[in-house]
Order: C-alpha cells, then structure tokens, then sequence
C-alpha cells in the first residue's frame, strides 16, 4: 500500500462555524469596549491574558510539530495539518501584541515615567526593562516566529505537490533551528510578557514553567481539535493506537507541568527570602487567589495524571476530550493567577473576563479552521503516512 | 522422568503467530513460544492477558501512602524538631522524598514480581527446548502428554502453517554457567 492509496478529505469549514467565530468575535469586541469603558487597568490584563493565552498555543503547536520532524515520529504523520494550521495564530498574536504597547503603562509598574527613579532594583534592570527595549524585543520575537512557522508550513505545501525526501530533510533541519529559536525568545516572551507584572520578583524556572505550560497545553488543543474533526468524518485513519500516543503525550505532560510547578513553589517557600516569598503571598493573602491557587494544581496536574493513569481510558475519546477541555480551563486558570494578582490586584471575574476569551477563542476558531481549509487535511506526500495510518502499538 | 514435548521451529513470525491463531482456535493447549524478540501479535494471540500494570499502580500507590506516613511519624510525632521556623509538619518538603522512593518501590518491587511469576532467579537453570530460538528462529512447544491423541493433530497444524520443522524431545534444563 503506497500514499497514493490514502483517501484524502479537504476541508471545508461548516457555516455554522464561522457564524459562531463571527458572534464570538463580536461578543469579544463588545466586552473589551465595556471593559475599556469601565475599568481600562482590568481590560488591559484581559487582553494580554488571552493574547498570551492563544500565543502559547500557537508556540506549543510549533513546538509539537517541531518535535514530530526531529523524532522522525510516524505515527502523528497523518495529523500534522492540524498543529500547522494552529500556528496561524501567532501573525494574529503579533497584531495584539503591537497593540499592547499602548497599554504598558497599564500594566507593568516598571514602564511608569520615574519609576526606575527611587527604586533601585528597577534602576539595575532599566538598560533591559524599558520600553523601546521592549518593543524590539516583542517585534523580534514574533518576526522570528512567523517567519520560521511559515517556513515549515511552505516546505509542507511544497511537499504536497512535489513529493521527495528533500521537503521532510529540510523541515527537520528548520525544526531544530525552530525549537532553539523558541526556548530563547519563548523564555524571554513570557519575562516580558508576565514576569515583569512582578518586576522584583524573579524564579529562574519561569519560563521553562511557561514553556512547558504552552506545550502542554497546545498538545491538548491538537487532540481536541484531531478529535472534534474525527466526529465530523475527517481522520477516519484514527484508532485506539493514535488516542493512546495522544493520551501519553498529555500524561507526560501533566507530569512534567506538575514538576516544574512543584519545583518553582517548593524553593521558594522552602528557602522562605522575603523578597520571593513575596510573590506566593500575594497570591495566599486572598482567599480567590489562594483557591485559583489550588485549582491550579487540580486542573492542570491532579485531574489528567489521575484519569489518564489506565490504558482503558486513554483510548476513550470521551475522556480524553473532556481532559482536553479541564486543561482549557486549567491554562486560563494558570495564567491568571499569573497576571491578575499583579495587574488588576484582586480576583475579579465577570463580562470582560468571560467575554474576552470568547472573543479570542472566535477568532481562534476563525484562523484555524481557515487555515485548515487552505490545504488537504492529510498531508498527502509525508514520507510516513503509511506508517501513521498502519499505527498499532500494544 | 522429564516431560516430553512437541516441538515446532518457524522461520518467521507470521508464521509462528498463524500456528498460535490456529491452536487456539482448536483449544490445544500451547506450553509456551520462544521468539528471538518480543512479538507483540503473538502474545496476544496466546490470549496472555497481564495485571502487570495494575499490580505496579497498587505498589505506587501504598508506597506513596507509606512513606508519607512514615515522614508524618518521624517528623512530627516521634521526634519533631525546629528548621528555621518551619511547621514540623513540611508537607512540600515531603514530597520530593515521596516521588523518590515511590519510584524505587515500584521499580524493586516490580522486579521482585516478574521474577516470581516468570520463575526465574539468579543462578536458575533455564528451560530452553531448542537453542536457535534465541538466534533467529520462532519456537512453538506443546506438552505432548496432555496433547494425548491430538499430537499427530498438533503436528500436522504446525507444518500447514509453515512450520520449517517438527520434532520431539525430553525436556531438560541447562544451567547458564
């Protein structure tokens, strides 16, 4: 059986789908406007929540796919389309974030006129934390990003219509240029982005943190979406072996999230310096934040490592897409209690909040279920395609 | 007096897996099979089903639970004393020492458990009926008497599945040293 064999489905997505994307952008926009109306601070942090929040599952697909070239993995092969589209978020990502910079004085403490004046550890990280530093650096950041992601997304168009190892050879080469390139500038992104909300506070397993979290949770929006196309008659190449590989991407995962979280916490308040503590009691004086604080945990670690420990339930497709959603919520949850103790200074959740994120997961929706679109949904000429659909592991 | 057995050798592994299908179709018990590697289908075939995991989950379990409360009893209970300030009860602190040791339980008490079920120990004589099945040739055993009447069955099942040879012999085992 050779490639050729393989039938091949385009997609197209539902008008149903694309009114709702259209309603929730709009619900988005409209809740933003009530937000900027009311309270500008909260509608700040909601906005660079969100866009952080689709950013990093668009870096989490990049690095997903990324990893699938250099493993030589076959058994992904026939869902690598669907990773490639998510990456279509971070051009979206960037045009938010250039629209974030109006709002830094909303935001971060450090970017106030003065405020490196009668502050001495701000005046010690001025030549890195200021504005036009900033800017750059966000600029050069999602530069690199698109640039390297539409990169790999031609060399896969290509090797649809020309077939050959060359495009596969090529792809894993850009992919580990990919990964280097995204476990700096990501690390750096997510001190930008978050970490400077606390600018006297700093943990050296933030960004691996972050990282991790965006991976993580990238993983679980590919298997939703694998699994949301396979109930409406795509991928009919799935089986139990596929759900599985899915389920222990998501296991190893949680384990490694739980980790590093564990690890970050564990310091500090083992080491017990006021200056890091800091950080941890501003998020334990409020009982909200002490609870989101613990929901953390719950969602992100305890309810997937729990529930995907049996075999038996990582070949349910119910379950695994329920997890899938718990750590939807889990991701929110994560940064939240990252960004609002900070920025907003207490738990406050209502229209802006939920609007918001509906409006960014529209427009989510949007990009992806159009970029889907642009291309078979199965990459006809990946060198093991076969091999995925054959996929059987025991 | 040693056993006698059937014995089967199959060039390849689909082969070996069609004989086991086969058997099992007619309900003849298979002693056991010898393959070069792990071959997945013909374990599964065999219809060996493993509680394997479940057995290593419970040790992780009762571990975990065991070296808590072993933490609990001597930080806290029978001799608490004072770090910096911190309760005598560090839960957070607990925990890197829990991981540890749950992992070594599992891995030691794992190991132990195979070693049961599977019979094999240190210095242990092994069975092995026909040497080239750990070279490159798939072995099929039977028992022959608990086989009674069918054997002639048995090896004529053997050589239409394309068994490349069939014979009997004593069993014995042979030391490794």
């Amino acid at each position: 059986m050779t490639n050729q064999d393989i039938t091949i489905k385009e997609y197209t997505p539902g008008k149903r789908l694309r009114a709702i994307s259209f309603v929730l952008i709009a619900v988005g926009l409209a809740s933003l406007a009530y937000g900027f109306i009311t309270d500008p601070q909260r509608a700040w942090a909601n906005l660079l929540l969100n866009n952080f929040y689709f950013l990093s599952l668009g870096i989490g697909a990049a690095f997903f796919y990324a990893l699938q070239y250099i493993s030589q993995s076959g058994w992904s092969a026939q869902f690598k389309r669907v990773p490639e589209a998510m990456m279509f978020i971070i051009p979206v990502a960037a045009a938010v974030s250039l629209l974030l910079l109006f709002g830094l004085d909303h935001l971060y403490h450090w970017a106030h006129d003065g405020a490196a004046d009668h502050d001495a550890l701000l005046a010690h990280k001025s030549p890195y934390l200021n504005v036009p530093f900033f800017a750059i650096r966000i600029i050069a950041f999602f530069g690199l990003w698109i640039l390297l992601t539409q990169l790999l997304r031609r060399l896969s168009l290509r090797e649809d219509k020309e077939g050959g190892m060359r495009f596969f050879e090529r792809s894993e080469f850009w992919s580990k240029v990919l990964i280097f390139v995204i476990a700096l500038t990501f690390s750096l992104a997510s001190f930008d982005f978050i970490m400077s909300i606390d600018p006297h506070w700093y943990s050296t397993l933030f960004a691996l943190k972050n990282f991790v979290a965006a991976f993580y949770h990238g993983s679980a929006v590919i298997v939703l979406i694998v699994l949301l196309l396979h109930s409406r008659g795509y991928f009919d190449g799935l089986n139990s072996s596929h759900l599985l590989d899915f389920a222990r991407y998501l296991f190893m995962l949680s384990i490694v999230w739980g980790y590093l979280y564990f690890a970050q916490f564990m310091l500090i308040w083992y080491a017990n310096i006021p200056e890091e503590t800091v950080y941890f009691h501003s998020r334990w004086a409020d009982p909200s934040f002490k609870f989101l604080f613990y929901a953390n945990i719950v969602l992100n670690w305890f309810i997937p490592f729990i529930v995907l420990i049996s075999q038996k339930a990582d070949k349910n497709k119910t379950v695994l897409m329920i997890v899938c959603l718990v750590l939807i919520v889990g991701q929110y949850v994560d940064l939240y209690d990252q960004i609002f103790p900070g920025t907003v200074g207490r738990a406050a959740f209502g229209i802006t909040e939920l609007g918001t994120w509906l409006g960014f997961a529209g427009l989510f929706s949007l990009v992806v279920s159009w970029a889907l679109s642009k291309a078979p949904i199965i990459a006809r000429n990946h060198p093991y395609l076969s091999e995925s659909v054959f996929h059987h592991v025991h | 007096m040693n056993r006698k057995i059937l014995v089967g050798i199959f060039d390849t592994e689909e082969h070996l897996v069609a004989a086991v299908r086969q058997a099992r179709e007619k309900r003849v018990a298979i002693r056991e099979i010898y393959t070069p590697y792990p071959v997945m289908e013909a374990i599964e075939a065999m219809g060996k089903k493993s509680r394997f995991t479940l057995a290593a989950f419970l040790y992780g379990l009762f571990a975990a639970l065991g070296v808590l409360a072993f933490l609990y009893y001597t930080s806290v209970l029978d001799w608490p004393l004072n770090f910096g300030g911190k309760p005598s009860s560090a839960f957070p602190s607990f925990i890197v020492i829990t991981i540890v040791l749950t992992i070594f339980s599992v891995t030691i008490l794992s190991l132990f458990t195979f070693s049961i079920r599977a019979k094999v120990w240190p210095g242990k004589a092994y069975v092995l009926p026909d040497r080239r099945g750990t070279d490159d040739k798939f072995v099929m055993v039977f028992d022959k008497d608990t086989l009674g009447q069918d054997a002639p069955a048995i090896e004529r099942l053997m050589k239409e599945k394309g068994a490349s040879e069939v014979y009997e012999k004593e069993e014995s085992s042979e030391n490794v040293f």
